[in-house]
């Protein structure tokens, strides 16, 4: 359905010293540098896939999701979907797909939110009992009934997303691109938004691909995730095996009685461990200590703590998909090629 | 060419309703426009009163001159006013996505958004001009000459049109190119009188480079002397169609370099 291979997309920048002499100086002598925003990204989504594209900020997911909605041209490396190589063919390509960039909206600013339907009704030449049917689907999945009547800057920015799936989704593309639907949306919006999503990829089998920052919206949705970092490919696969592979490093909060104590505990020492293994970190009289559960087992190590120092309050924390990610970012855990 | 008619139909509805949305605003709009064109035209009349003639053109012939001028301005400005934003800050600003994404063409999309209905007050003032100086110039109107006429204008719109779209596409290179889009726009001014009176390096610079002054001055001396139809309605065909065949290549190459913005 969708191949990409070798993806790059290079830009060029130039550097400027700061304030307005620097400006000037860039000007005549232009001191450029390329910038390597996407390097080389291979991947394939299968049809009705739905797919968690993610990253920190700046990692190239935009610049790759652009690609493939044929508005940027790669620098070299191709992306095919379903057949059509975007640039080659746009205007029959962006027919068969639906593209949501949560920070700009698609809708007419000054008008009437049904105003903005009326004319993509036009634009992507949908039949009028099609799009009877289509409009009562997506009034359904994301209520928009509330409001179709209201122009489209009165609206909440909750409402407003929800009118832009709705935009996207209106000639029934085969591929939808979501990037970061979920920005700055409350709890119950961004539950409908979720709900709403995996109802159209049930229903209609929809291909899905969606940047986020947010875990819970790839938790919640996608099977599989694709994680870049620096324009590279860092993690392709399924959640379960993120997990699994590097979710073996647990936190175990506790807090003292005394601070004290903290002195006496000496886990590398006693329980024979390598330094990689642990870390201790505390203030005052809260400690925070992570560890593999690989190389020391859950109870051996509240055992051992227990056994040295009396605290008030323990708790262990389970390996969250969170927490992995943020360590991936922070770059504390390496991934070779995978 | 029919669905583009019908979308072109469908989006300056839009437009309309987006501008009555704003009521006030679209008023004050259209009447400091006609105040501004009033004012224009005096002004051209109290220059005239001084200089009865200019290089052996009368003042109702430069008047016609002027007015037709106005004509294929009017209509650039009202069908093609959006070619203006994407130099200015459409391409800057990432927005030019949206255009992208859509299955249309993305320049006819770009221009068709907007309908600037502004350039009324130039297609009347210029209307009012040419037919006034007909009557003042007891001009002879034969039946070629209609056909002609909207030949002419047609084309002339179209030079206007290629050069904003040749220089609001460098954008997608530099960003930016309001502004060369405005050095360029302003050298319209020079049709707006007889050629003869500027030196060798301006007539052919209006001419041969950016082809002015065959939206004005070269089609409306033909229809004022009836002298050198081929150069004067053929020059303005040619100048337009190779102008326009450029300004879509420029077009069409800026769209791949097209970078974006951040998001």
């Amino acid at each position: 359905m969708i191949y990409v291979n070798d993806l790059r997309k290079e830009f060029k920048k130039t550097i400027k010293e700061p304030g307005l002499k620097g400006s000037v100086k860039a000007l005549f002598r232009p001191n450029n540098e390329i910038i390597k925003a996407v390097d080389g990204i291979s991947f394939h989504v299968d049809k009705g896939e739905m797919l968690g594209f993610i990253g920190p900020n700046g990692a190239g997911k935009s610049t790759v999701i652009k690609m493939l909605t044929g508005i940027l041209t790669p620098t070299s490396g191709t992306c095919e979907i379903n057949g059509h190589i975007p640039q080659a063919n746009r205007q029959k390509y962006v027919k068969e797909i639906g593209v949501v960039f949560g920070q700009r909206t698609q809708l007419w600013w000054d008008l009437a939110l049904r105003e903005t339907y009326s004319v993509l009704k036009e634009i992507y030449e949908v039949p009028d009992n099609e799009f009877k049917k289509r409009m009562a689907f997506l009034n359904e999945v994301l209520e928009l009934d509330d409001f179709i009547s209201s122009p489209v800057r009165t609206l909440s920015l909750g409402q407003r997303m929800r009118a832009d799936i709705a935009a996207s989704l209106l000639h029934n593309p085969k591929v939808l691109f979501l990037d970061e639907p979920t920005i700055g949306l409350d709890v119950v919006v961004k539950d409908n938004i979720r709900n709403a999503i995996q109802k159209i990829n049930a229903e209609e089998g929809t291909t899905v691909i969606l940047t986020t920052h947010d875990l819970a919206d790839i938790e919640m949705l996608c099977n599989r995730i694709v994680m870049i970092d620096k324009g590279k490919k860092v993690f392709d696969g399924e959640i379960s095996d993120l997990k699994h592979e590097f979710g073996q490093m647990r936190d175990l909060c506790f807090e003292l009685n005394h601070t004290d104590d903290i002195s006496k505990l000496h886990y590398v020492i006693d329980l024979k461990l390598k330094d990689d293994d642990i870390e201790v970190k505390n203030e005052g009289t809260a400690v925070s200590v992570r560890f593999n559960s690989d190389a020391v087992s859950v109870e051996n190590m509240l055992s051992y703590t227990l056994s040295k120092v009396h605290v008030k309050d323990i708790n262990l924390k389970d390996a969250d998909i969170e927490e992995i990610i943020r360590r991936i970012y922070r770059q504390e855990v390496s991934i070779d090629e995978v | 060419m029919r669905r583009m008619l019908r979308l072109h139909r469908i989006f300056v509805a839009q437009y309309m309703k987006n501008l009555m949305e704003y009521k006030v605003d679209f008023l004050t709009g259209a009447i400091s426009f006609l105040l501004g064109q009033v004012i224009q035209i005096a002004f051209l009349g109290i220059i005239f009163s001084g200089i009865p003639n200019l290089v052996g053109w009368e003042f109702n012939e430069i008047l016609f001159i002027y007015g037709f001028s106005l004509i294929p301005k009017g209509l650039d400005h009202l069908l093609f006013d959006n070619l203006w934003s994407v130099g200015y800050f459409i391409v800057r600003k990432g927005d030019f996505d949206k255009y992208l994404t859509r299955p249309i063409n993305s320049l006819f999309y770009v221009i068709c958004e907007k309908f600037c209905v502004d350039a009324f007050g130039e297609l009347l003032i210029g209307l009012i001009l040419m037919v006034y100086s007909m009557i003042q110039l007891k001009l002879t109107i034969t039946w070629y000459m209609i056909p002609l006429f909207i030949v002419a204008v047609v084309f002339a719109t179209l030079i206007y049109t290629a050069i904003k779209i040749a220089t609001s596409a460098i954008s997608f290179w530099t960003k930016a190119s309001g502004h060369i889009t405005h050095m360029f726009y302003m050298t319209n001014d020079f049709s707006k009188y007889p050629t003869t009176i500027y030196n060798k390096f301006v007539r052919t610079f209006i001419t041969y480079i950016v082809p002015f002054a065959f939206t004005a001055f070269y089609p409306a001396s033909y229809f004022l002397t009836g002298e050198n139809p081929l150069f004067c309605i053929g020059g303005t065909v040619i100048a337009s169609v190779v102008l326009f065949m450029i300004s879509v290549f420029i077009w069409n190459k800026g769209i791949k370099a097209y970078e974006s913005a951040g998001s």
